[in-house]
């Protein structure tokens, strides 16, 4: 198999690995189940984004985006950790 | 160099995957997060490293080693946050006792 064809699978691949972590997200029982949800599918997203800019040739383009993310991605996940720590209602 | 690349590819998504199947099968918030914490940090790793591998030595595999190097910094501060949180917002931890939620 070329390298592009394998690209294209890993994509396909962690498209799918996103769907199975959004049903975490939706049916998780506590706050932070859903919460470690959305910070598996935050990192998916980089990896995703240089997977496609690799395939379509235009990683330099990708790469930043990707940069973008994993800082924001970050951020947000210590941010809502801090707000639903002081949170008593955490169902 | 090709192979190489696949290699990693290959292996980085086995260790993803097995993230995202302790995220759906281990029965407690805390176990959940013990598999998120390590088998994400060094699959996306290992997925990153191969694909800066295949650009060759440029600005753009520089950015990808850059973005390992924060992933691998700031995933495991995330999962401590969580785990932080969820402790003190009083989310009790599974015992084999009790039902599998």
């Amino acid at each position: 198999m070329s390298l592009s064809g394998l690209l294209v699978s890993v994509a396909v691949a962690l498209g799918l690995v996103m769907l199975l972590s959004l049903f975490r997200v939706v049916s998780g029982p506590s706050i932070f189940d859903r919460l470690t949800g959305l910070g598996l599918i935050g990192s998916k997203t980089i990896v995703l984004l240089i997977v496609l800019g690799v395939w379509s040739g235009r990683a330099d383009l990708y790469v930043d985006i990707a940069l973008a993310y994993a800082l924001i991605s970050f951020v947000g996940t210590l941010v809502l950790a801090k707000y639903f720590e002081t949170t008593k209602e955490s169902e | 160099m090709t192979v190489v690349v696949g290699i990693m590819l290959v292996v980085g998504f086995c260790f993803v995957l097995t993230g995202v199947l302790g995220i759906l099968r281990l029965p407690d918030f805390y176990c959940r997060l013990h598999a998120m914490g390590k088998c994400d940090t060094l699959g996306v790793a290992l997925m990153l490293g191969g694909l800066a591998l295949h650009q060759g030595v440029s600005l753009v595999s520089v950015k990808m080693l850059l973005i390992v190097v924060f992933i691998s910094l700031a995933n495991p501060t995330a999962t401590h946050a969580l785990g932080r949180a969820a402790m003190r917002a009083g989310l009790v931890p599974w015992r084999r006792d009790e039902e599998v939620s």
